[in-house]
């Protein structure tokens, strides 16, 4: 077969699947768009309704209840001698009655306990620290604070991972309610009050709360405090910023209205510490493991026949440092989409399974087919093009137009979530920070989309071929404009 | 019409919906600034007299005078900032305050909102009801216990809890169970509302452990503890033993080591055995410490080496809690060595760091 016999042949191919996928794409596309577009006018809807009642919630009075539910903050840390205390001096002073921190430093091999040491006049008391849910790592010695007052305990264990990490934290915990919470995040002054009032509410049925992660990059920290929000200036965190709010606080809300939410971020989880001992707590050999912790909730509750709620809390936030490099960036991207896929798969059993309800039937196969796919249609839709251009099988206006429809309607939907955003919390104060919201919205769809699809499939491919996963470093900031320092990636960074 | 013309009338719209979708994001920014700006500057002339109310400064009256003229558009936008000091402050300050409603015909208006169709209002006016805390208005907001809207029943049950008027308890008690598909009135609102009302209401607290319905047993039960309602202690006693509910059991077991005495310390022991719940067993090994009756240190001293290990701690920590006589047992458990000995070190070690041991032997 000569050259122009192969091109006409391969011509031909790329014409017959153009023909029989494009419609099949531009469809996706328009579904998943509008799916999204549903889930934002839901929480937007709940979002309306929670500004209604905000006047007589009563958030003063929980924060002075007697009867306030006791909560353990758990922050599983390693290597984070930078930011650990001003983190656990901001934690000390969050807005709540009854409340506890454990530190469980997992095996640090920098200063950071000698810090927390120092800091908090910390001793060593001889706490057994029980097994009720199985880890790995050995406890080495638990502190305490000299006073014996300050509900301060911080531990210090082998290393073994952050999920291990969380799960002696779990055991350490007293209250009957735990957050986990990154060391390196920020949390609003009244975030427990908020996280916990789910729990208060409808005791019997809550078991797990999450709140909303919002990028910290740029804004203004003092004392472990976020005092000012701010939008950063790369491009890279800009953009971040506007995927962090469609999908992590209006899509969440989204599926919490609905009443089927899957996903609550290890950055800033609340559940009820029984039903973690039931389930066992966290999967350390997991790589999305608060996606797979909310799955083994639903399943568990649905298998036992419960009658129980996991909520989104939209307000107040966790802040967090996301990535301001490709690289890191990239890492986490593949981490987060690996952890899909391999989560998705472990419970593939409750896919369209009638007695897993909303979660089975509507949630599950929407993240199979939105979420894992996604990156998947979008690139093999993208390369057919790009093929099809020069070959002369795609007609360019045709192309243009489709396109221009694809990615308008991803625009538009973001947009939308803008103005929401806008409308309701309106945290971006500046004008200039808007008009940089509203452009990072059009520009993620120049690169970064494509890059982040690429990456989500590398992340996924890794999986299949059984490729061990590598944790990434990331340089962080730090808090109170501390130098930048490096540590480990964690969850939802 | 072919795919063309389709995709043709798809970017079209989708472009101009992104127009308006901008215009919608800078609109609403740009009149929420106007509108902030225009409340500052009608409220700035004002701000120091309300600051003057709110900290029960104004001892001429001027400043509730003065607050009590303003025209309605302006207090309109100051309504909010009376509401949310409201909340905040207490005495002559709060009752300045809900004069200040008052003047500007709140109250009337809450009265009227009360048979409202809007949920929203409903809950508005029983919370206003609620701030204002005028004894008059209970009989107004009990009907909302029943409301066909769960966030107008719960705040209907905190503002009769700030209202106080204890013969509001019986049908707080009666808001708790869910009935006809609604939620019930949550435990902890309730008994917050209960506990704000006094010691008058231990009759119909009473009444209430012995409800045929769990939640009202169990808020009774938290309240009674919270609240040291002793009156209640022979029906918690008897709860202790028949209850089959586990959670009123937890909390049954609450209230006792809060109020309970000799007797009662027998009656938590029975419950510390294997054959009970894990979480009954810890709460009364804690409630032991509570009572802090010696005859108790044999049982918690056995329960030092339990393959509960936070049962075994717990145990620990209360013999620190009943005394010398506890911490003496838990040195020479300390000083041995196994798994007991393990639990007895931990609380002593903290029992030391918070000057627990001063004048036991071990510290002499």
């Amino acid at each position: 077969m000569n050259w122009t016999g192969l091109l006409e042949g391969v011509r031909q191919v790329i014409s017959a699947i153009m023909h029989l996928v494009a419609i099949p794409v531009l469809i996706y596309f328009l579904v998943i768009n509008t799916s999204l577009l549903v889930l934002i006018g839901l929480a937007a809807a709940e979002f309306s309704r929670q500004r209604r009642i905000e006047e007589y919630a009563g958030r003063e009075e929980t924060v002075s209840s007697r009867l306030a539910l006791g909560v353990s903050v758990i922050l599983p840390s390693y290597n984070e001698e930078a930011v650990i205390v001003t983190s656990v001096k901001a934690m000390l002073a969050l807005h709540y009655s009854l409340y506890e921190i454990i530190v469980v430093d997992d095996g640090s091999t920098d200063g950071m306990f000698d810090r927390l040491q120092s800091a908090f006049d910390l001793v060593p008391i001889h706490l057994e620290v029980p097994s009720d849910v199985p880890t790995r790592g050995a406890v080495v010695d638990v502190h305490i604070p000299k006073d014996g007052r300050t509900r301060l305990v911080v531990v210090r264990k082998e290393n073994s991972g952050k999920s291990d990490a969380i799960n002696v934290g779990i055991n350490v915990a007293v209250e009957p309610l735990v957050v986990f919470v990154d060391a390196d995040s920020i949390l609003d002054p009244d975030s427990l009050v908020v996280v916990t009032k789910p729990f208060a509410d409808d005791p019997t049925r809550v078991v797990a709360t999450g709140g909303v992660i919002r990028a910290a990059n740029g804004c203004k920290v003092v004392d472990g405090r976020l005092v000012e929000v701010n939008l950063a200036k790369p491009w890279i965190v800009r953009i971040q910023v506007v995927e962090y709010l469609r999908a992590f606080l209006f899509g969440r809300m989204g599926w919490s209205r609905f009443g089927a939410l899957i996903l609550i971020s290890g950055a800033f989880g609340m559940v009820r510490r029984d039903v973690l001992v039931e389930v066992g707590g966290l999967n350390p050999d997991s790589i999305g493991e608060d996606f797979e912790l909310v799955m083994r909730i639903h399943r568990h509750m649905l298998e036992k026949g419960r009658d129980y709620r996991v909520q989104f809390v939209a307000e107040p936030v966790s802040w967090t440092e996301v990535p301001v490099t490709a690289k890191v960036l990239r890492s986490q991207r593949k981490r987060w989409h690996r952890g899909l896929w391999e989560t998705l798969w472990k419970y593939r059993g409750m896919m369209f399974n009638p007695r897993y309800g909303k979660v089975g039937m509507v949630a599950i196969p929407y993240h199979w087919v939105f979420e894992l796919m996604a990156p998947l249609v979008e690139l093999v839709g993208l390369i057919l093009v790009f093929l099809g251009l020069p070959l002369g099988v795609v007609n360019l206006p045709y192309a243009l137009m489709f396109m221009a429809a694809a990615y308008g309607y991803a625009i538009l939907v973001t947009l939308l979530a803008m103005a929401v955003e806008e409308l309701t919390f309106h945290k971006y104060t500046r004008w200039r920070d808007l008009g940089a919201i509203i452009l990072a919205s059009l520009l993620e769809n120049v690169g970064y989309r494509q890059a982040t699809a690429w990456w989500r499939l590398e992340g996924w491919w890794a999986s299949l071929r059984g490729k061990k996963q590598v944790w990434g470093t990331m340089t962080r900031q730090g808090f109170d404009q501390d130098p930048p320092i490096v540590s480990a990636v964690s969850a939802d960074d | 019409m072919s795919v063309r013309q389709l995709l043709l009338i798809a970017v079209t719209i989708i472009g101009l919906s992104m127009v308006s979708s901008v215009a919608l994001i800078v609109g609403a920014k740009f009149r929420r600034g106007r509108a902030d700006a225009r409340s500052r500057a009608l409220l700035a002339p004002y701000r120091s007299s309300l600051l003057a109310l709110a900290s029960g400064e104004d001892e001429t009256g001027q400043a509730k005078a003065e607050l009590s003229e303003i025209p309605s558009h302006t207090w309109d936008r100051l309504r909010p900032s009376v509401i949310v000091l409201l909340t905040k402050v207490r005495g002559a300050a709060a009752e300045d305050l809900s004069d200040l409603l008052r003047s500007h015909g709140e109250v009337e208006k809450a009265t009227k909102m009360l048979k409202s169709r809007s949920a929203v209002h409903r809950a508005r006016a029983a919370y206003l009801f609620g701030l204002v805390r005028d004894p008059i208005t209970a009989p107004l907001v009990v009907p909302l216990l029943s409301d066909s809207n769960a966030d107008v029943r719960f705040v209907a049950t905190r503002s009769l809890g700030f209202i106080g008027v204890p013969s509001s308890a019986g049908a707080i008690l009666q808001a708790i169970g869910n009935s006809q598909g609604r939620i019930g009135v949550p435990a902890w609102i309730a008994a917050e509302a209960l506990l704000s009302m006094g010691i008058e209401i231990a009759p119909a607290l009473r009444a209430g452990l012995a409800s045929n319905d769990v939640a009202v047993r169990n808020v009774c039960a938290v309240v009674a503890g919270v609240g040291t309602f002793s009156s209640a202690a022979p029906q918690l006693r008897i709860l202790m033993n028949t209850e089959r509910d586990d959670d009123v059991r937890v909390s049954v077991a609450v209230a006792l080591g809060r109020l309970g005495g000799q007797l009662d310390a027998a009656v938590l022991a029975t419950h510390t055995g294997i054959s009970e719940t894990a979480v009954l067993r810890r709460t009364c090994a804690t409630a032991l410490g509570e009572v802090g009756e010696p005859e108790s240190l044999d049982v918690l001293s056995g329960l030092l080496g339990d393959g509960d290990r936070r049962l075994a701690y717990l145990a620990a920590e209360s013999m620190v809690r009943i005394g010398i006589e506890g911490i003496a047992q838990l040195q020479e458990v300390a000083s041995s060595t196994g798994q007991d000995a393990n639990a007895a070190r931990g609380a002593l070690d903290v029992a030391r760091l918070r000057g627990q041991l001063a004048g036991s032997a071990g510290e002499s």
